[in-house]
Formats: structure tokens, sequence, C-alpha cells
């Protein structure tokens, strides 16, 4: 092949193949070559897939046309097809995008048939109506994004120069091609790719997919002892649940602003502003903050917790829960009001009607004090996608989920590429330094502040705690809020969360928004370190003890107690005004990270549709590269000539070593004089 | 090894090993037989052991014939089927390549 390269790119990101058995992508693994084609319109397509001489294509395409009509055409027409590259816009679009489908967590939530007909499979109310469901469907060919910049331009260039159609004549070789590495290891469903994980006498045996997983983080307002695992007689908790995960389309990149930033900082906040109430005045239920990792892949989190208290593996189980408060998607785009969902089905029960309307009875008096709205639903509909789905599906528990939508999503954007901090309306003053901007109180942050305030007054009141003097001390903190947000958000290597994290976890923070996907179970998730680490700062206290002594989770040579009900973890701290050495100290607290890994795992059931099989296939290296292509004529006719070439120079060294002798000897002697 | 050097009696003595050594589930000795004792058998002037040479030749061709047959049934059953049989496709395999199904 005749290339030459013009440009080896950098800003890919691809698509990874994860599998429940519906999600696919295959590629070659020697790459993916195609001749570029910049997709006009939904019409221009006829090029790409009938008309067009030099097939496979290598199509582009712009945000806009990334629709399901267009790539289900592409599907279909996918032996014309080599790949696909979506170029992502520098802002979000207004019309909304969500790859996830319309129902999310359709069968691993609580609404089944057996549960209620009547509302299974989103009958009352469809959650994500913007979904496309993209992200669901099987592709034979690689897919990456690209993000807008020069080198995108330098492509579009190319194709420009060789590859574009005038005036209906077909353009001559050379073309500009492009080739695409994403090859993936494993195939079909999860079900095969674990079976042939396992396999023991194969010749090479190498493991061709990973079950998706990781951590949750939990903490509570009273020391657990985790080594006493079952029921603990006398606990009556309070669970505060958010979420901690989202993805995308495309890997690497989950900014998750609405769908799971905003819940889970309004729970930090308000486990902040609890910290005080909880410790001096202490009330008599402990509450118990649970961040569930993986709850988009159908609650791989939540249902392994739940899993675990049924099967003595935590030191609660499910007797000991009393009811469950949830933070869904809370981002407030102006308004000042929140709704709260509950499963109608468990309040046919009396007993636990009653106590979800004392929990929503509290709710409403936080509310009030603070010019806030807070509505149950106009109509009776079963619960969005959630955590509490998980826990009712065990037995029925009473509890609310907090959203800030009436029936469907109002997130444009559901886990999608564009729920960024810029649809949170996060929005900074020009020309401020990160420090500036990391301090600068956004309206967004106003807006959880308020949020995360009822959410803290009301657990408190829930909790049991009764003294209004505590309850009115309950603020959270706006400054707090703003620094959470943009930590998570836009840059997580800020001043703030480099002050809060360990000196070996400190070189991991980045420049860039955290990307929220949960990853499989070996490659430990940023977000969940950084809500650890938050957690710990936000709801424990620093304790005088050495650096040895706190990272072997000790107070003192002796101690062998504190580790089974408190966890040390000694973090960086800041450099006081003078100095540029960071003090270090000691934070003691009660955060756990518990495993988040499906049951369907452990047990081996691989098919199991009571539980989360996601898993994601291992790849090797994700690159891409553009350069000009010959007419296959001309590469036929290259290797004609040297294969000519070769037969008539063995020809004439055939010929010339057969007349050796008349060729070489002359008819003179050689002079052999040597004296 | 230079079949014209040797004696008569030592070419049918190799000539029926081989015969012999492909009963051993192994062909290729067939193949080597039929190749290697071809002029010998049907093209050389005749002498005494040429007549047994030539019926181990004869042989050895028709049980490399019935493993080829058998084996290129086998194989193209299996190349092509290997994906649809699932979990016994798997088990029957040393190597299961990456990528496809």
């Amino acid at each position: 092949m005749i290339e030459k390269l013009l440009r080896t790119f950098m800003s890919w990101t691809a698509v990874t193949q994860i599998f429940h058995s519906l999600f696919r992508i295959s590629a070659s693994l020697s790459g993916d070559v195609g001749v570029l084609h910049v997709l006009e319109s939904e019409a221009n397509l006829d090029w790409v897939l009938k008309t067009g001489p030099n097939p496979p294509y290598m199509v582009i395409l712009d945000s806009t046309l990334f629709t399901r009509s267009i790539m289900m055409k592409l599907k279909t027409g996918s032996s014309r097809v080599a790949g696909v590259v979506v170029v992502a816009p520098s802002s979000n679009p207004s019309e909304g995008f969500s790859p996830h489908t319309t129902c999310p967590n359709e069968n691993s939530g609580v609404y089944s048939e057996s549960y209620d007909p009547a509302l299974a499979h989103c009958n009352v109310t469809v959650w994500n109506p913007l979904g496309n469901g993209l992200s669901y469907e099987e592709y034979d060919f690689p897919m990456f994004s690209l993000k807008d910049d020069n080198d995108t331009q330098a492509i579009k260039q190319c194709y420009y120069n060789h590859n574009h159609v005038v005036n209906g004549s077909s353009p001559q070789y050379p073309l500009c091609a492009m080739q695409l590495y994403s090859h993936m290891s494993a195939v079909t469903d999860t079900a095969t790719c674990m079976r042939r994980n396992g396999i023991n006498f194969s010749l090479n045996p190498e493991t061709v997919c990973d079950p998706l997983g990781d951590f949750n983080v939990l903490a509570s307002t009273r020391p657990l002892n985790y080594t006493d695992k079952g029921h603990k007689t006398g606990e009556s908790v309070v669970i505060a649940a958010a979420r901690l995960d989202s993805r995308s389309f495309f890997f690497d990149i989950a900014p998750g602003a609405e769908s799971a930033a905003s819940g889970f900082v309004t729970l930090l906040a308000a486990a902040h502003a609890l910290r005080n109430a909880t410790q001096e005045a202490e009330p008599n239920r402990t509450i118990l903050y649970a961040f569930f990792q993986g709850e988009t892949f159908d609650y791989i989190g939540s249902s392994r917790l739940v899993y675990d208290m049924e099967n003595k593996q935590f030191p609660l189980d499910l007797d000991n829960v009393h009811s469950v408060l949830e933070i869904g998607q809370v981002g407030l785009h102006g308004e000042s009001k929140l709704w709260v969902h509950t499963d109608p089905v468990s309040r046919r029960n009396s007993s636990v009607n009653e106590e979800v309307e004392k929990l929503i009875k509290n709710l409403n008096s936080s509310a009030l004090n603070l010019n806030f709205s807070l509505q149950e639903p106009s109509f009776s509909q079963p619960l969005p996608p959630s955590s509490l789905q998980r826990f009712l599906r065990a037995r029925p528990i009473p509890g609310v989920v907090i959203q800030n939508h009436n029936s469907a999503f109002t997130n444009k954007y559901y886990e999608s590429m564009y729920d960024n901090a810029e649809y949170l309306n996060m929005s900074y003053p020009p020309n401020l330094t990160p420090e500036e901007q990391l301090e600068y109180i956004t309206d967004a942050a106003k807006a959880l502040t308020e949020a995360a305030t009822i959410v803290a007054r009301a657990l408190y009141t829930q909790a049991g705690g009764s003294d209004p003097i505590q309850l009115q001390n309950i603020n959270v903190d706006s400054q707090m809020v703003t620094q959470m947000l943009y930590g998570f958000l836009v840059k997580s290597n800020n001043s703030w969360f480099q002050q809060m994290v360990p000196s070996d976890f400190a070189i991991h923070l980045r420049d860039r928004p955290t990307n929220f996907y949960v990853g499989v179970t070996q490659q430990h998730s940023e977000p969940t370190f950084l809500v650890q680490y938050l957690l710990a700062n936000l709801t424990g206290t620093t304790v005088n003890i050495t650096q040895d002594n706190c990272q072997n989770q000790r107070e003192g040579e002796d101690d062998k107690e504190s580790k089974h009900i408190y966890s040390y973890m000694w973090v960086q701290g800041a450099a006081p005004p003078n100095s540029t050495e960071r003090v270090a100290f000691c934070v003691r607290s009660t955060v756990r990270l518990s495993k988040a890994l499906s049951p369907a795992f452990d047990l081996k059931e691989y098919t199991s549709k009571d539980y989360s099989t996601w898993t994601e296939s291992r790849w090797k290296s994700i690159k891409g590269r553009i350069f000009l292509v010959a007419s296959h004529e001309l590469e036929m006719l290259t290797l004609g000539v040297g294969v000519a070439v070769l037969i008539a120079s063995l020809m004439l060294t055939y010929i010339i070593s057969s007349k050796a002798d008349i060729l070489f000897s002359s008819g003179r002697e050689p002079t052999a004089a040597t004296y | 090894m230079n079949l014209e050097r040797l004696p008569n009696e030592e070419k049918l003595s190799l000539c029926r090993k081989y015969y012999l050594g492909g009963f051993a589930f192994l062909p290729f000795l067939w193949l080597v037989n039929v190749v290697w004792f071809f002029r010998e058998a049907f093209l050389k002037p005749a002498y005494t052991e040429q007549l047994q040479i030539k019926a181990y030749v004869k042989r050895s061709a028709l049980g490399l014939l019935l493993w080829v047959a058998v084996l290129t049934t086998w194989i193209t059953i299996y190349q092509h089927f290997r994906a649809e049989w699932g979990e016994v496709g798997d088990y029957l395999s040393f190597t299961i390549p990456l990528g496809i199904p």
C-alpha cells in the first residue's frame, strides 16, 4: 500500500465493548481501514451504503447527525462501513441526547410482573423519553469520538482535498483513508466470555473479559463493629443513599453532572452539616451514608449490599434498616422545587405507609423554613430508577427518593457525554484563575446548598433527633458545595482536594472532569477514592497520633480494637502560609469501602435475571491514523512488477550459472606467476 | 537417505516399516511411503521385491486417502460450526480466537 502517514491522533476515545447480552462492537485485530467520508446529511448516507465506489467507508459524523436513525442504517449496511467517528461539539446540543434506554434498569428494579404488572416496564411513566438506546445495540465496526480541534480539522481537510465528490464525478485515487485500532477480545455475551476465562486446558489461557464493579463508600454517624457481621440487636438505621456512577456512549467520558454528581455532592454536604449535631446530641437511630457504585449497570452496588445483608456478610441486616432516604438527580435549573417519589405498592401496607408519611413530613417541615418546595408527584406512579428499588425487592421498607422531576426526567442528557458542568449551570465569570474559580459560589452550588440543608435536617429528625436548637444549627456551607462541584466536574486537581487526600493518591488528581464510569472490578475508579477521602474528612475528626500508628489503623502501640470500628487516614494537609511543606495529619472516621461486585459473579450465575451481569471486554491499544491510499489496481501492478522482477532475476541467475564456463573463461590462461 | 544405494531387501523392509507404522494413527508415514517409494514401485524395472513394495505403496495410498477424507470432513464441520456449538465448541478447543465468535 502506498501510504503517506499524515498524522497519528492522540485525542481519541473509543467505545469499549461491554456485555450483558446486548452491547457489542467488533473490530479486526489489525485495525479497520476505510476511505474517509464526512457525512453531510442523512440523505448522503446513500453514498456510503449504496452508490459510493470505494467501500468500505470510514464515516465522520457531526454530533447533530449522531442519531438513532442514522446509526441504525449504518448498522444494517455494516459491510460497507469500516468505522464511525463522531465529532464532539464544544457545547451541548439544545434538543437533548441520551444514549441510554427509555426505561433505565428496566429488568433489575423492583417493578416486575410479580410485583405489580401495571407498573412494570415503564407502563405508567416513561422515565427517559429522550433515550435512543444507542448504548445498548450491537455494532460490527469500531466507533470513536474526537474533540473538535486542529487534528479534526486536518482530517476534514484531507477529506475535502482528496475524497470530496465534485459535480457528480467520483473521486480519483489516491484517497484519504483512516485506520482505527480498537480490537476487543471478548465476544457474544457475558456467559460466553466468562466461560472462556475459565477454560483450564486451553493452550494459551487468556482472560477476555472482566466484571464491572468497584466499591461502595459507606459511613455511619455511630461507629459499627465491622467484624461482627449479621443482625445487630437494638440497632435501627436510617440509610441515606446516593449513586456514584454514570456513563456515556464512549469510554473514558462520563461527566455525570446531574445523573450522579448532583446527588452525591448533596449527600456529602448534608453529611458534613450533620457532623456536629450527631456527635453532640446523638439521636437514637444511626444514619448510614451509602454511596453506591455501578448503579447505572443494573444496580451493581446496591444489589450487592442487599445481598450481603441477607447473607450475614455485613455488620447490619435488613431487619436493622428503619427507612431509606435516597437523593437522586437534584440539579436545579432555576426552580426551587424538588419532588419526593415513593413506591405505591409497599405503601399499601399501613405500617410502611405510616413511616413513609412521617418521613415526608420531616422533609416538608425542613423545607418550610427555607423557602423551598418539596412535593409528592401529582399522581400515583412507581419509583424512578433508584437504589431503593433493590431494597424493596428484598422486603417492603419505607423509603423516599428525592428527584428534580415530577414524572419523566428533566435531564435531557441522561447518561451521555453532555451531562456536564455546563448543563448544571456552573458558570463562572470570565478571567478567573483556577483558585478563584474553586472558591466562586455558582448558582448551581447555591441551589444544591438549599437541597442539602433540607436533607440534613430531615435526616436528623428522621434519626430521632429532637433538639430544635441543634436542628436550627444544621446548615450546609455553600462554599464547600461549590468546591465539591468544581472538584468533581471541572478539575479534580485543585488545592482543596489536594489537602484532603493521602500523598500517594495526590498524583492521580487530574486536570479534567472526573470520569464517573464504574470500570472493571480490578481497576479502582477515581470517584470512589475521592468520595472516600472527602467523606472521611467531612464526617471524621482529626486525631493526634503518629503517622506510623495512623497508617496501621491504631491509636497506640497496643490498640487492637480501633481498627474494627474506625478507619484512619494519613492525609497531606495544607501548607501553612509561611512555608511550602504540607502539614500532614490523621483523620479518624467511620468510612468503609464495601465491595460492589454483582452477586452473579460470586454465584457464577452468568445468565442471572436477578443480578447485574455486566462485563467489559479486554482490549489492546486504542489508536488511529490517517493516510493516503492508492487504488487497488496500482497495488496489484506494483505487486506484479515485483514478482516479475523476482522471476526475471532468478532466471537470469540460472542462465548465467549454467553458461558460466563460457562467460567467464575468456580464453587466456590466468597468469600464475608467483615468485 | 538415498534409496539408490540400498540393497532391495532393505528397501522392502523400510517400506514395510513405514506401512506398519502408519497404523499407529500416523498417516504422514503413509504419505512418505507413497511419495518415496513411488518410483521404486512403479517406474523402475521389475525386481523380486518390487511386487511386495507395490502392494505396500498401494495400501498406504488407500489409508492416506481415508485419513484425508475423515480429517477434511471433521475440520470443515468444526471450523464452520464451532461458534454455534457454544459451550461444547469451547471445551473442544485448545485455542480460541479472540474477538470473533
